[in-house]
């Protein structure tokens, strides 16, 4: 369970500096897909970014299983993000100079999963493993970027705007991709995103704006992958 | 245009090369030229002998030092145009997507010259410092008649001027070459992969692919990397016999420049590497690799070419000297015998070893600010 208490973020120094996060509660269980929906500049890749210990909050504290993110050092906060979290971002990140299985065992490595192929499959890029990610369209290179943070055995998988960059099919196909693979593994999903249509296949949808949660809506009409 | 005077100010690698390269080069060619201004002059044959193994000196130290920092620089120099167009890509993208020349952009990396002239500039004015002592030192014995220091225009063409306008040129063309790619490319940024056909084991890491990845992207830093250990090797030995076989002075002076080509060129290697990486670190980070398998990726595979430079330095620096002493100044009286000093070898391998490995420690531990 991820308990999150009265989160601030600031941003900027003397005149320019405004709130990101403005005292943000919210908890989370095991298990859970929570999307979070906000307009562009609402806190939502903020909340992402501090809740998952990229950045430090200025205020408030962030607890895994009641082991807070702010008691941690350097060392321990990255075993922590090593054992416990993955990330898939927009522009997906994926190493220029490795094909597509390398990229896939960069996740694998750390947690010595020897059957990472699975996970190449499961995004069905088998006939594409050796291809480097400049060869793949960005559909193709986001279900890398997916297989590479599944292949760690995340308990959290953190998205930022993960279909943000790509057209709607391809959207649509990439999401379906995340959705039955947490339904199959069962792991903490947490999504940013502006697109309210995603918002239908999660457990839990919260609002932000202006750096504040708005609402936090229980979603009763699920749908599936 | 996209390439400004500031850009130039950031090749110092460059500068602080050229400046070596020329002190060193003018302060012998101009006592060659002043040499040989006295030729008539000799009245001896211990004096003649003296005399040529000079002018010998001089060509051979302005050859082998200015033939190797010359070609030194010019790796640099196409290795900055490199960067420069790979990490300003998207600019140059758009100046082409807008219908700018390849020849029109080419024409701005012009500027690098500066950084030439910078450097030359410099180095011919230090030369001009150093040489009263350098002429007493050369002459110390009185072998040779009194000889003043004369000014010779066409060292300040064919050391100043002239590299600055051959380098600005070689900038225009290097970068004309590497622009030769399609905009949409730049635009995006696309990297070009030449190792395509290395789809290697499977059987290696993650950490041990990254680390074979980044030396495969960028080769010319091995070769600085190993550069760089070569100058802290065979200057700092050479300088330790300078004792016996020249003076102090150039013992200092060859000491100094060792130092300064050898932490300037290993410290052009290693940012670069490192800032060309940030994102790979910073994703690294992100998965919850510590500092210490990022350095491994990315710095430990230049280990081996630092090593190798470091010993190519020792043999390099031995066989210079040999070749002085047996071949330049043999029949030159007063000559000490020379023999490869194994205690110098090993102190200066023992001190390379802590800065290295002690250089790569801090860089790695600034890798943990990337997340």
């Amino acid at each position: 369970m991820i308990e999150i208490n009265d989160l601030t973020k600031y941003y900027g120094k003397a005149e320019s500096r405004f709130k990101a996060l403005d005292g943000v509660s919210v908890r989370i269980n095991d298990g859970e897909f929570i999307v979070i929906l906000g307009a562009s500049g609402s806190g939502k890749s903020t909340f992402l970014n501090v809740i998952s210990g990229l950045e430090t909050p200025d205020g408030g504290c962030v607890a895994y299983d009641s082991q807070e993110l702010g008691n941690m050092s350097e060392k321990d906060l990255t075993k922590f993000r090593r054992e416990n979290t993955a990330y898939i971002f927009q522009q997906y990140y994926l190493l220029p100079h490795l094909n597509v299985e390398k990229n896939v065992r960069m996740g694998a490595d750390l947690d010595n999963n020897k059957d990472y192929l699975k996970y190449i499959e499961a995004v069905g890029l088998s006939d594409k493993r050796r291809k480097f990610p400049s060869e793949l369209s960005g559909g193709e290179q986001q279900r890398v970027a997916i297989a590479r943070a599944l292949a760690k055995n995340p308990k959290v998988l953190f998205l930022d705007e993960p279909t943000g960059a790509l057209d709607e099919e391809t959207g649509r196909q990439v999401l379906d991709y995340i959705i039955r693979l947490h339904e199959e593994q069962g792991f903490t999903m947490i999504m940013v995103t502006h697109n309210g249509n995603i918002a239908e296949t999660a457990d839990r949808i919260i609002k932000m704006n202006s750096g504040k949660i708005v609402s936090v809506t229980e979603n009763t009409d699920k749908k599936t992958a | 245009m996209i390439v400004s005077i500031k850009d130039s100010v950031k090749l110092f690698g460059i500068s602080i090369m050229t400046c070596c390269a020329v002190t060193v080069c003018n302060m012998f060619l101009n006592y060659y030229l002043d040499l040989t201004a006295i030729a008539g002059l000799i009245d001896n044959p211990y004096a003649q002998m003296f005399y040529d193994a000079q002018i010998m000196t001089s060509k051979v130290v302005c050859a082998v030092s200015g033939g190797c920092l010359a070609i030194t620089t010019v790796v640099m120099l196409f290795f900055y145009i490199k960067h420069y167009i790979d990490s300003h890509s998207k600019e140059i993208g758009i100046l082409k997507a807008l219908g700018y020349s390849n020849f029109k952009i080419a024409k701005g990396f012009s500027v690098f010259g500066l950084s030439v002239f910078l450097g030359c500039f410099v180095g011919y004015l230090l030369s001009f410092a150093l040489m009263p002592q350098f002429y007493e030192l050369q002459n110390k014995d009185g072998y040779l008649p009194e000889l003043s220091i004369g000014f010779h225009w066409i060292l300040f063409f064919l050391l100043v001027i002239a590299p600055t306008l051959v380098f600005a040129l070689i900038a225009v063309c290097n970068s004309l070459l590497k622009l030769r790619q399609p905009c949409v490319n730049l635009l995006k940024g696309i990297v070009k992969i030449k190792g395509k056909t290395k789809n290697t084991k499977d059987k290696k890491t993650f950490v041990a692919e990254m680390r074979s990845s980044v030396l495969r992207s960028r080769k010319t830093l091995v070769f600085f990397i190993a550069f760089s250990s070569f100058c802290f090797s065979a200057m700092i030995q050479m300088s330790a016999s300078m004792k016996d076989l020249s003076s102090e002075m150039m013992g200092l002076m060859m000491l100094i420049i060792g130092v300064v080509l050898a932490f300037t060129t290993l410290y052009i290697a290693v940012t670069t590497v490192i800032r060309s990486n940030q994102k790979n670190i910073a994703m690294m980070r992100v998965f919850g690799y510590d500092s210490a398998d990022c350095k491994r990726s990315v710095l430990d595979g230049y280990r081996p070419a630092a090593y190798i430079g470091f010993i190519i330095g020792s043999v390099y620096q031995y066989a210079l000297l040999r070749i002085m002493v047996d071949i330049v100044f043999s029949g030159v009286e007063g000559i000490p015998e020379y023999a490869f000093d194994f205690l110098m070898f090993f102190i200066t391998l023992a001190v390379f070893i802590v800065v290295y490995e002690g250089v790569m420690f801090a860089y790695g531990q600034s890798m943990k600010k990337y997340r």
